[in-house]
């Protein structure tokens, strides 16, 4: 059975290549535009892991890894944060809500694709 | 996630369907250690076990240790492919004794 | 990934960028009125970062290297280490054109080499955003930061036969709740390598009642080979869980030393442990006995120095590396609601929406027909069908004419770029105000109008809006307004061009037209006729002519353009106080519910919104006007023009004729036909170059019986019967 993951990111070309990437993997691969729309999109349905931008619209990554947190369905789930590498603050803060892994931006679908598998195998 | 529990001949049986990660930690946890009173032999089907991750094994090896104190017997039996394949990765086959197919050649 | 894939990933690049770089554009504006808008800020720094995460994803390093440098700064901008003020925004702004620049020239040509020119106008900004960056300057590193230690100790001394990496894992009790998951990365290390051995141990796991089921409690130990791999490469594979974990990573024959230290540290007894390292192949027996006597040495005192000094050795290659680098972030509001609503849009190229209208327009051509022979059958509950079919397709219709409709905003923002770069250049204080940006239209008059804008707005900057000191002369404020206002009127929109300059005057024009030849002296025009004239071509009155948008067209081009969407221009002015050119536009291009008439055998259709009324022509009324050109619609005088006079139908008048009352621009004309045939929906197929020039003539359709009808252009007619009207008064 494949694994499920969810890209959340506010940039569609970001989630496209991302999604690409991951679904040649061989996992299953769900998209939110923000941390909102993520929010909205998570029903309750099995997701193996998230990938989260930190900076969006309507809801910021932080803010939406929180709210994650505290969803008895994904309290577990592994969360990678994408931050810059100007962005030693957010990353503090990202791991303090909960966000454990990281991947910074600029990265090649091969680092995502090694990132996503050192925490789940498809 | 569920867990079904037989006793016969002083032999229980347990059957877990499902995950057995750390959603349900708590609750295999709570379900399996009293089994252990219920018999002198436990026998644990994994057949329908759809996922592990290290709290699941973690739990496996919990009950084994705690079988061993309590010098009562622990089988795991009817391994599905999601648990053969954590005991093969961590090489712990051997430590519960069960007779599984190994999908691997010995390392 | 295959390639039509990565294409079209990268189509939704191209285009992303260029939304993220108008937004860019228009909160740089903004910044310009109020420099502490942190909403502002961030959309700027968000933009900028997303084209660079995304750039990064297509390797458009070009891209990536330039905007990483603009968001650095921003980010100061953000973090309130950098002021913002007019240079600022100028220079960001510049950047902006070139991140836009570099996007277009790949997505011009995605093999294109760098340009040599764009480069070095990259290099002249980089140069300039250097005094806003930081004092530190982070390298752009694609990977996270690795382990720096990668190089193995020198081998002298006692090493162990073993050629395997040894690495020992005690996983912090944490791991699990955070998501992380021990047994993923043991996965992904035996598909990097191979684990040759590993032993599992629980020694740390409490008893029953005090386990917590939900922590991790196991280390493991493991003998791993790997073809290439560092010691970074090992290190890496336990990034995320640095923190929560204690690793420990023995190269391959490392020092006996080093497994003394190693058993020394491990929490398990050391006698165990040995052995466990015996067991899994790390040490052989020798090895460990060797071991474990240098521990006893180290601990009785003699040799203090030197493990202090092997423990520093060990720190430095077995802990994790602190990162280094923590930028000086002032605490970063979190972004607020932002009117980005992608989710709920999707995107469609452009050219499958006018197929989709295009069919459709064709339906309603395929389903007239159908009720022409529906009609004919008297078959009613087949006339049912087709009229609840024409219903469902007059919605479908509309819905598809909505998908196409836009925004108008858009377009207009992208004037507060030109008006603040225009009056720069000619050194004018000119403000700008747009109002009605949400008025809708379709987006195949909007991709066209744009141009015609440009140019009024430029003209009214260039010619209507006066110097500061001549406006202060007059009593008016210094600085300049523009105003942008877009609004539906009866099945059109209007989009004004306004300003607050000096008018137009209409003395100067009309004797500038009489220089052209352009009209008589004796010629009575009114003041918009006047005004008109300005659209002539090779009109000008100005004296210094300024080239606009370094084109150098005339107004006439403006009015040539317009007229080619079936729109009107008018200019309204008071001399002093400003002017106002209004341009006139259908609301969509292709379809339009007409009103169908009929004189002699011709078919005629009228957009629906602009019939008034109707009225019967009776026979007194005939008598009346034969030889004028109005009729008394209770007590206004109403003009009008004979269609069967217009377009020279044969045949004699009918029995009854019929005015249709038409309204166009507030001004209202009859037209006289024979028959009324009532509402109809119309397909507009334009007519061909050849009948360019015929006067009162917008285009043709097709009648569901397969017939021609003509469509009327409404405005010229009303035109016509207007100065007819005024002709026969003199």
């Amino acid at each position: 059975m494949a694994k499920t993951i969810m890209v959340v990111d506010d940039s569609a070309s970001l989630r496209q290549v991302v999604g690409i990437a991951l679904r040649g993997a061989g996992y299953d691969v769900i998209e939110g535009c923000d941390g909102r729309d993520a929010l909205a999109k998570l029903t309750g349905q099995k997701v193996h892991l998230v990938i989260s931008d930190v900076n969006m619209p309507n809801m910021d990554g932080i803010t939406f890894v929180k709210n994650l947190k505290q969803l008895p369905a994904y309290k577990f789930t592994p969360v990678i944060m994408l931050t810059t590498e100007s962005q030693e603050g957010k990353k503090q803060e990202g791991q303090a809500a909960g966000a454990k892994a990281w991947v910074v931006k600029p990265f090649q679908p091969a680092q995502m694709l090694a990132a996503v598998s050192k925490l789940v195998m498809p | 996630m569920t867990i079904s529990i037989a006793t016969s001949n002083g032999v229980c049986h347990v059957n877990v369907t499902g995950e057995m990660t750390i959603y349900h930690a708590a609750e295999i946890k709570a379900e399996l250690l009293p089994c252990l009173e219920l018999g002198t032999e436990l026998e644990i089907n994994l057949s329908e076990v759809s996922e592990m991750d290290t709290a699941g094994f973690q739990l496996l090896l919990l009950t084994k240790r705690a079988a061993l104190a309590a010098n009562k017997s622990l089988r795991l039996v009817a391994h599905s492919p999601a648990t053969l394949e954590v005991l093969d990765l961590l090489n712990m086959a051997s430590y519960f004794g069960d007779p599984v197919m190994m999908p691997r050649t010995v390392h | 990934m295959s390639n039509t894939e990565f294409d079209q990933a990268l189509q939704t690049f191209f285009m992303e960028s260029r939304e993220l770089l108008e937004a860019m554009e228009e909160s740089l504006l903004g910044l310009e009125s109020s420099p502490d808008d942190n909403d502002a800020i961030n959309a700027i720094f968000r933009a900028a970062h997303t084209i660079k995460g995304s750039g990064g994803l297509f390797g458009l390093d070009g891209i990536v290297s330039f905007t990483h440098v603009v968001e650095n700064v921003l980010d100061r901008v953000r973090g309130g280490h950098v002021q913002v003020n007019g240079e600022l925004i100028a220079l960001l702004l510049s950047c902006r054109d070139h991140i836009g620049m570099l996007v277009e020239q790949i997505a011009a040509d995605p093999a294109a080499r760098p340009d040599k020119e764009l480069e070095s106008v990259g290099n002249m900004l980089l140069a300039q955003l250097k005094s806003y960056q930081a004092g530190v300057t982070h390298p752009v590193c694609s990977t996270a930061p690795a382990a720096s230690c990668t190089e193995i100790l020198p081998q002298t001394g006692n090493t162990v036969e073993s050629d395997m990496w040894h690495i020992s894992l005690r996983f912090g009790q944490d791991v699990l709740r955070n998501g992380m998951d021990p047994l993923a990365f043991i996965r992904y290390l035996d598909n990097m390598g191979k684990i040759v051995h590993i032993l599992t141990l629980p020694d740390a796991m409490p008893f029953a009642l005090e386990m917590d089921p939900e922590s991790c409690y196991l280390g493991f130990e493991i003998d791993f080979q790997g073809d290439g791999v560092d010691k970074a490469a090992i290190e890496e594979v336990f990034e995320f869980v640095r923190e929560d974990c204690s690793i420990r990573i023995l190269p391959p024959h490392s020092r006996i030393e080093e497994y003394t230290q190693l058993i020394n540290e491990l929490p398990e007894n050391n006698i165990a442990l040995g052995e466990l390292l015996v067991n899994c192949g790390s040490l052989t027996r020798k090895e460990l006995e060797q071991a474990l006597y240098l521990q006893e040495a180290l601990r009785s005192g003699s040799g203090t120095e030197a493990a202090s000094k092997l423990g520093d050795i060990l720190v430095e290659q077995g802990v994790v590396q602190p990162e280094l680098i923590a930028a000086a972030l002032g605490k970063q509001k979190v972004a607020k609601e932002n009117k980005s609503q992608e989710s709920k849009l999707i995107r469609i190229q452009a050219d499958k929406l006018d197929q989709l209208i295009n069919l459709v327009g064709e339906m309603v051509i395929a389903g007239a027909a159908t009720s022409l022979i529906a009609q004919r059958t008297q078959d009613a509950a087949l006339h049912e069908a087709t009229s609840t079919l024409s219903r469902l397709v007059e919605e479908i219709r509309d819905s598809a004419l909505q998908l196409r409709m836009v925004q108008i905003g858009e377009t207009f923002s992208r004037f507060n770029r030109v008006v603040r770069d225009v009056s720069r250049e000619i050194s004018k204080d000119i403000g700008l105000d747009i109002l009605g940006a949400e008025t809708e239209l379709d987006k195949s008059v909007v991709e066209k109008i744009g141009d015609p804008l440009m140019h009024l707005v430029r003209n009214s900057m260039d010619h209507g809006i006066e110097t500061a000191e001549i406006r202060l002369q007059r009593g008016k404020p210094a600085k300049g307004t523009l105003r942008l206002n877009a609004y539906h009127e009866s099945g059109s929109i209007v989009v004004e061009v306004g300003d607050d300059g000096g008018g137009l005057n209409r003395a100067r024009i009309f004797a500038k037209a009489l220089e052209k030849g352009l009209v008589t002296a004796n010629q009575v025009l009114s003041d918009q006729e006047v005004y008109g004239l300005i659209f002539e071509a090779g009109f000008s009155t100005a004296e210094a002519v300024t080239n606009l948008s370094g084109r150098g067209v005339g107004m006439d081009v403006v009015r040539r353009n317009i007229e080619a969407l079936r729109g009107t221009v008018q200019i309204d002015s008071v001399e002093g106080k400003g002017t106002t050119v209004k341009i006139r536009l259908p609301l969509t291009l292709a379809i339009i519910d007409g009103f169908l008439m009929s004189v002699g055998s011709s078919s005629y259709v009228v957009p629906l919104d602009m019939v008034m009324e109707c009225i019967e022509l009776n026979e007194t009324e005939r008598q009346e006007t034969r030889d004028s050109n109005y009729i008394n619609l209770r007590g206004t005088i109403l003009p009008f023009i004979r269609l069967r006079d217009q377009f020279r139908e044969r045949g004699k008048p009918a029995r009854h004729e019929n005015v249709v009352v038409v309204q166009y621009a507030g001004l209202r004309a009859g037209l006289v036909v024979d028959e009324l045939m009532g509402e109809f929906q119309t397909v507009i197929k334009p007519l061909g170059k050849l009948f360019a020039n015929l006067k009162g003539i917008g285009g043709s359709t097709i009648l569901g019986s397969g017939e021609v009808a003509l469509i009327l252009d409404v405005p010229t007619l009303i035109q016509r019967a207007i100065t007819l009207e005024s002709r026969a008064l003199n």
